[in-house]
This record gives structure tokens, C-alpha cells and sequence, in this order.
């Protein structure tokens, strides 16, 4: 049983650091190698895992909620008052969707999702969460100079643009839809999704191309 | 606690590197930590506890070792920590125990519906009524405490409006300690010229959500 004592894990902490190989990928396999052992896991679940997570989980989940948000005004609807419910609804529900919560840029305004604290991401419709989320960089950065991160990113926003940053302290997760772009009338939903980026969903991109980014 | 992980608003890093490849994972053990991340749990183990062990690694590393690398110490840390193996099996690979459990293999539709029943909820009935009420000015608390707390050091001691309410949640400080108690959660609004000071632009914001007792009228 956990013990949930701070000092205990220190203590732990302290003694791995002596014990474990440096190599990253070598103590991954220890534990596998142990888990395994021990019944917990099986190595055939694990490449299965990797694999679903490499084939259909990922940001083009994500995509396929903001196109159907575009051309489907009650899906919008619903994304927007309840993204679990809706997500749910196009059987893409997973880890993190419990609570889930769209936010809408608009021509005045601009959103973009961070975890300050750790690293939360909506991994059931966005997948893996890109390296740069989960550094210090980001995570110190875009909730005090939001506009300074963007420019890093390609995205010059003017003063009068208002920035709205989601700090993801609890258990929701954000999704950003980005404004769908001129000139895509004529567009199937399937032609849609392939125009939203992975960026676009956590907010550092903004402007859409037609014919990808 | 005031630890490492707490970097909202820190100064002295960046720029972000945005020239990463976009891609799942970009080493073969990232995929294997977090598929094991999802499917092995220590006992008692919470999202809160496991979440505070990772902010116990010892700031350097937890600032220069690679991202998946700390949930492979997190993990193993509070394995050890539950009792499901010791350090001597870990670096072995032998266990000293009959096996804790029993998997069966699962085919790539299996992993699919596994991975689909992980929406977890975290909203619980409570019967206290909700304190505040959407529009309400609030004061975040001034001070911290050592144990797990969702309130980041950069939001304390600022007022704030609430844009929404979220039910009762169960609350993280208490779950970090293997307790299950909710707390009605508010999403806050805070101008980014009371986070940061004048030089902000008064067009911007940050939002966070904070539970009830992270709050006060103001």
C-alpha cells in the first residue's frame, strides 16, 4: 500500500539516483522487466499500447471534433457545453476526456492550454503531448509573456487581440477550436480535419492554411 | 510545496524549442512508460500522490532529465514505495515474490476499448452548497503548504472573477495524502495585469481552476 509520506518517497528518490543505469531507456526496461515478473504487465500489451497511441490516437481525433464543429452548428453546440459528452459521442472518450472543455477562438480573441504545474494534456483526442509542453520553457513562459511565446511559434497577434491562457490546475482538460478559414465553403469535413493542426488545438497556431501548414 | 515543478511565471528559461518533430514518440521507451503508465498501478495509488512523487525528484533532475525518463522514476518510486517490488528485484529483474497479478494478452481492439474506458471522472456529489457563485470576485489564499496543492505560487494572494463553476471535485491536496474528499471547483479568471503587473496587456488572462478552499470573498 502507498504510503503517501512525502519523506519516505525523498528517501526513495535519493537511493534510485544511486541505484539506476543514466540511461533513460534502460531503466524504463527495469521496470518493465520487474512488472512483468511480477504479473502486472505483459510486454504484448505494452507494443499494442505503443501502437494504437502511433496509428489512431492522436491529434487527427482532435481534428475530426474541430471539422465536425465547423460544419455541424449542434455538434458545436454540444462540444461547447459538454466536450467529455461530445467527444464521447464520436467514440473518441479516453484518458483525460472525463472533463473536457472546448474554448472557441474568435477574430478578437486568442486561447491557449498549459499545465504550469505538471503536464496535463487531453491525450485521448490530441495523443501524445509534443516535448515542448511538458519543459520548463513552455510551462514558465506562456502564462506571463503569452505573446512573446507565440512569436516563437509563427503567431503575431495584434495589442487589441485579447490572449486568454488555461492553466490546467484540476482535472479539465481544453481544447482550442481555431477559426476555420476563408475559403473552405466547399470543404468535406474529412478535407476540414486535415487543414487543423496539432498546434492549432493547443493554441500555438492560429491561422489555418488551406493545403496544410 | 513550493518546489520545483511550481514554474509558472519563472524567469530565466526559454525559448521553447519549436522546431521539434512532430511525431507520438521519439524514442521506443517513451511509447513502453506510457503504455505502462496506464495499465500498472501501485496500490493506493492516486493521480494526486502520483503527481507529488514526480515533484519530489530532486530539482536537477527533474529540470535536465528527459520528460518520460521522471515518469519511469515516478513510477518506480512508488512501487517501491507500495511494497510492489524492491530495489535489489528492480535491478535484477528477478522477482522474489509469487507474481501480484495476472494479465491477459490483449489484441490491438482490446487495447482500443481499454484505452476508451479510461474517461475518468472526477466530479462527486457533495451536500454542502457552493460558496461562491459565477461573477464573484475572489481572493486566492496568500500562503502554500508542503504537501500537494493545485494552487500554483504565481496565482496566490490575487483577485480573480469565477466564469464558471464545475461541481465538486475530488480535491487534490487530499487525494495526494489517499483521501478521497470533494470540493466544490471554480474556473477563475485573472487579468494578466493583476498576475504580472503593468506591463501586461490589459486585453489578457489567465484562468485557472481552484477548488473552494483555495478561496476566499474579496
Amino acid at each position: 500500500m502507498s504510503s503517501f509520506d512525502p519523506k519516505e518517497i525523498t528517501k526513495i528518490h535519493q537511493h534510485l539516483h544511486s541505484h539506476l543505469p543514466s540511461d533513460p531507456a534502460l531503466r524504463v526496461k527495469a521496470l518493465e522487466t520487474i512488472l512483468v515478473e511480477k504479473g502486472m504487465v505483459k510486454s504484448e500489451n505494452i507494443d499494442k499500447w505503443v501502437e494504437v497511441y502511433a496509428d489512431d490516437i492522436g491529434p487527427k481525433r482532435g481534428a475530426y471534433v474541430v471539422a465536425r464543429a465547423w460544419v455541424d452548428p449542434d455538434f458545436k453546440a454540444r462540444l461547447l457545453a459538454d466536450g467529455s459528452k461530445a467527444v464521447d459521442e464520436m467514440g473518441f472518450a479516453g484518458p483525460a476526456s472525463g472533463h473536457l472543455k472546448a474554448v472557441e477562438n474568435t477574430p478578437d480573441s486568442h486561447n491557449v492550454v498549459v499545465c504550469t504545474l505538471c503536464s496535463c494534456y487531453p491525450f485521448a483526442i490530441l495523443g501524445m503531448a509534443p516535448n515542448w509542453y511538458k519543459t520548463a520553457a513552455y510551462r514558465s513562459r506562456v502564462v506571463r509573456e503569452p505573446r512573446a511565446v507565440l512569436a516563437e511559434f509563427g503567431v503575431e497577434l495584434s495589442q487589441d487581440t485579447a490572449v486568454h491562457v488555461w492553466d490546467s490546475t484540476a482535472e479539465l482538460r481544453y481544447l482550442v477550436i481555431p477559426e476555420r478559414p476563408a475559403g473552405t465553403e466547399g470543404m468535406s469535413q474529412d478535407e476540414l480535419a486535415k487543414l487543423v493542426t496539432r498546434n492549432s488545438m493547443i493554441g500555438t497556431d492560429r491561422d489555418l492554411k488551406i493545403g496544410g501548414a | 510545496m513550493d518546489g520545483i515543478h511550481d514554474l509558472g511565471g519563472k524567469l530565466g528559461y526559454g525559448p521553447v524549442d519549436v522546431n521539434e518533430p512532430e511525431e507520438p514518440f521519439h524514442a521506443d521507451y517513451e511509447g513502453r512508460m506510457w503504455a505502462m503508465s496506464r495499465t500498472a498501478r501501485a496500490p493506493g495509488v492516486t493521480i494526486d500522490w502520483w503527481r507529488h512523487v514526480r515533484e519530489l525528484i530532486t530539482a536537477e533532475d527533474y529540470l535536465n532529465r528527459p520528460y518520460f525518463d521522471s515518469w519511469a522514476q515516478t513510477t518506480i518510486a512508488s512501487m517501491i514505495d507500495a511494497g510492489v517490488f524492491n530495489i535489489e528485484e528492480l535491478e535484477s529483474g528477478i522477482s522474489q515474490t509469487q507474481p501480484l497479478g495476472h494479465v491477459e494478452i490483449m489484441d490491438y481492439d482490446g487495447v482500443l476499448k481499454q484505452n476508451t474506458g479510461m474517461a475518468f471522472k472526477f466530479d462527486r456529489l457533495v451536500e454542502e452548497p457552493a460558496e461562491f457563485v459565477v461573477g464573484q470576485s475572489v481572493l486566492t489564499n496568500a500562503k502554500g503548504h508542503s504537501g500537494h496543492t493545485r494552487l500554483p505560487e504565481y496565482a496566490r494572494a490575487k483577485v480573480g472573477v469565477i466564469t464558471h463553476y464545475r461541481g465538486a471535485h475530488v480535491f487534490a491536496d487530499d487525494g495526494a495524502k489517499g483521501l478521497e474528499n470533494a470540493q466544490h471547483l471554480y474556473t477563475v479568471s485573472f487579468k494578466a495585469t493583476e498576475l504580472w503587473g503593468d506591463t501586461a496587456n490589459p486585453n489578457d488572462s489567465v484562468s485557472l481552476e481552484l477548488w473552494e478552499s483555495y478561496l476566499a470573498a474579496s
